[in-house]
């Protein structure tokens, strides 16, 4: 017999949460009527950080979400917030908020009304719930609309509503669920920028999630993407976009030219006459079959450096996407690669390439990712 | 003219639709009509008096019936509301497979037919001894009107985001907080239009009123009912009239409640399906 191990012991034994870490995570899981939604993740969110989940719809980023805000128990695990362990607190004691995707305003109040709900509830007196939602609307502002009631509204309005009545709580950490889902893009986008703004404006720990590898990119200071329940990698944007460590992280950011091969004296044999050479990999032994990918705008069509690997082609087919055109290009039998060359001030229509043209394509060695 | 059939005036569709209405309406307006006149006959118009009235109002036992029937109607409003929302929440959450089974059921008394309703409602009253009175009739009534408050609340739960009361909780709501701040709030349009519909429906209803009531006072309906046995009188039209006023006032009320406070959705939207959004 086995004595009974409390929960608390088993967590003892995980890693120690780092002292600065706004929300740690610890082997959390969720089942759903016995399918894994959210596999034993580990996560730490550093105060006053940009953080977004990333991954496609079902990946389980919402659930990870919902878990950290407390509407779903998890199975098992620890979810810690400003270092307390939260996992069995009720969503209305937790030190977070959130900003809901379909925005959840309370249509029978007003902006000021909505906005100041959460502080009304924490019996702040009047006064300073009067003068903190007046420098919310500012921040957001929506100062003119205060006496709106949500239906008066326009989309980016409410989200600025919703973004507002979350963060004059002042919450250890900031939950977004796909916020920016249902605006258009240009709003999307000026959003984007908005939302960065006001989380340095604020310094309060943002956690994102989103399936838009756009916005994940350009405003987070670290991305974890998710797939089918595990974070498949954590990292600055540039190095999950620049070093992705999985065939997963590889396609879902961005594009990929993804090839398999066979690790033969410092290369990946793709295909015969087509070797890609992976300097300095370690841990791999002859025969492995490897997976090695390459960024289209990564690969050239000229000016080529003496230390780039070069490879003759014929080009298949050319999209014009204005500042951009997309080639692509065949190397050997059954293997065709994406090329992305910027469209310079210097080329015109005639510089560029035509469907049958043999070309060379090159690439920097260390542009050439393996992946496990 | 390049333009077809489509584009000529429908005469047709108009004319049998000025029929139907004039089918439905005219006997209204005749009753209505002849609640004001002088003689007692329901045939010729001879003079417009308020004597029918007069008639009504000094009658004790028809004023006690229409006080029943206010008493009755109030009283089930109230009763079917709290308890059909208390339904509506509770399957509008459990999602299991017998919460779904309920909630079917819940809907059964809408196609029974009302004499069955009736005619259980008594076996039940007298099987376990309960003398047939007012409150039996309330009894049967809230039973009755249950099933439209939690269609009506269900309905509009079934439009509100599951997030918005999620929100309540984030913000800092306890689970009772969240349903009295948010959730009941967010309701009050289809619990305005459910109440004022019940009362309209239990305020006019003879079948079960007239198999679960004692002798003395009964309610409106079953005491005219009664009364027309001995001749009819044209304090009749003048009390039908009375209760025509009663239910107009009602869907006014149904319409108008939720503008003055301030909401772009009136209750009778729910009832009409003209809820916008």
């Amino acid at each position: 017999m086995t004595t009974p191990v409390t929960p608390a012991e088993t967590r003892a034994v995980a890693v120690p949460p780092a002292a600065s870490s706004a929300v740690s995570l610890r082997g959390l899981t969720k089942e759903f009527g016995g399918t894994r939604v959210v596999d034993r993740i580990d996560l730490d969110v550093a105060a006053g950080e940009f953080f977004s989940l990333l991954g496609p719809s079902g990946c389980g980023k919402t659930t990870t979400l919902r878990m950290i805000a407390g509407f779903n128990d998890p199975t098992s695990g620890t979810v810690l917030v400003g270092g307390e362990d939260v996992t069995s607190t009720p969503p209305h004691k937790r030190d977070v908020n959130t900003v809901f995707q379909s925005y959840a305003l309370f249509e029978h109040l007003d902006v000021r009304g909505n906005v100041g709900f959460g502080l009304r509830r924490k019996g702040v007196d009047r006064s300073t719930i009067d003068q903190r939602v007046s420098e919310m609307l500012e921040l957001v502002e929506l100062g003119p609309r205060a006496k709106d009631r949500p239906a008066q509204l326009s989309g980016g309005q409410r989200q600025r509503v919703a973004l507002a009545r979350a963060l004059i709580n002042r919450p250890k950490v900031l939950l977004l669920d796909e916020p920016l889902a249902a605006l258009d893009l240009k709003l999307r986008r000026a959003m984007q920028v908005e939302l960065k703004t006001i989380q340095r404006e604020v310094g309060i720990t943002f956690l994102f999630v989103t399936h838009d590898q756009d916005e994940a990119l350009s405003m987070s200071d670290r991305v974890a993407i998710m797939n089918d329940g595990v974070i498949e990698q954590c990292g600055t944007p540039e190095d999950v976009y620049e070093n992705p460590t999985s065939v997963f992280a590889a396609s879902f950011i961005g594009t990929s030219n993804l090839m398999q091969g066979t690790y033969a004296g410092g290369e990946v044999r793709v295909a015969p006459g087509l070797a890609v050479p992976v300097p300095g990999l370690t841990g791999s032994a002859e025969g492995d079959r490897l997976s090695v990918a390459i960024r289209p705008e990564k690969i050239w069509m000229s000016d080529f450096a003496p230390s780039m690997v070069q490879v003759p082609g014929t080009i298949v087919s050319t999209s014009y996407h204005g500042a951009t055109t997309q080639y692509l290009v065949s190397v050997a039998t059954g293997i065709t690669l994406t090329v992305l060359e910027q469209n310079l001030p210097r080329m015109r229509a005639d510089d560029r390439w035509a469907p049958g043209d043999r070309v060379r394509i090159g690439w920097h060695p260390e542009h050439a990712v393996v992946l496990r | 003219m390049s333009a077809g059939r489509l584009e000529r005036k429908p005469f047709l569709a108009v004319a049998v639709t000025v029929a139907f209405f004039a089918w439905l309406y005219l006997p209204i307006v005749a009753v209505a009509l002849f609640s004001f006149n002088s003689a007692k006959s329901l045939s010729v118009f001879s003079g417009f008096s308020t004597r029918w009235y007069s008639d009504f109002f000094s009658n004790s036992a028809l004023l006690e019936s229409l006080s029943a029937s206010l008493r009755i109607a109030t009283v089930a409003a109230l009763g079917s509301l709290v308890l059909g929302t208390m339904l509506a929440l509770g399957l509008e959450r459990i999602t299991s497979r017998p919460a779904r089974a309920v909630g079917a059921v819940t809907l059964m008394p809408l196609v029974t037919p009302e004499i069955v309703t009736g005619v259980a409602a008594l076996l039940l009253f007298t099987g376990v001894g309960l003398k047939l009175s007012l409150s039996t009739v309330t009894l049967a009534e809230i039973t009755f009107s249950i099933a439209y408050v939690t269609v009506i609340v269900r309905g509009r739960l079934g439009s509100m985001s599951p997030e918005v009361e999620e929100a309540a909780r984030d913000l800092g709501c306890t689970p009772w907080q969240a349903l009295r701040l948010v959730t009941l709030p967010a309701l009050f349009p289809a619990l305005l239009g459910s109440g004022l519909l019940v009362f309209a429906l239990v305020f006019d209803d003879f079948v079960l009123a007239f198999f679960t009531t004692g002798v003395d006072p009964q309610p409106l309906p079953v005491r005219i009912y009664s009364s027309i046995r001995f001749g009819i009188s044209p304090a009749i039209n003048a009390v039908g009239t009375l209760m025509l006023l009663v239910s107009g006032l009602l869907i006014v009320a149904a319409l108008l409640l939720p503008r003055l406070f301030n909401r772009k959705t009136s209750s009778l939207d729910l009832i009409t399906g003209g809820e916008r959004r």
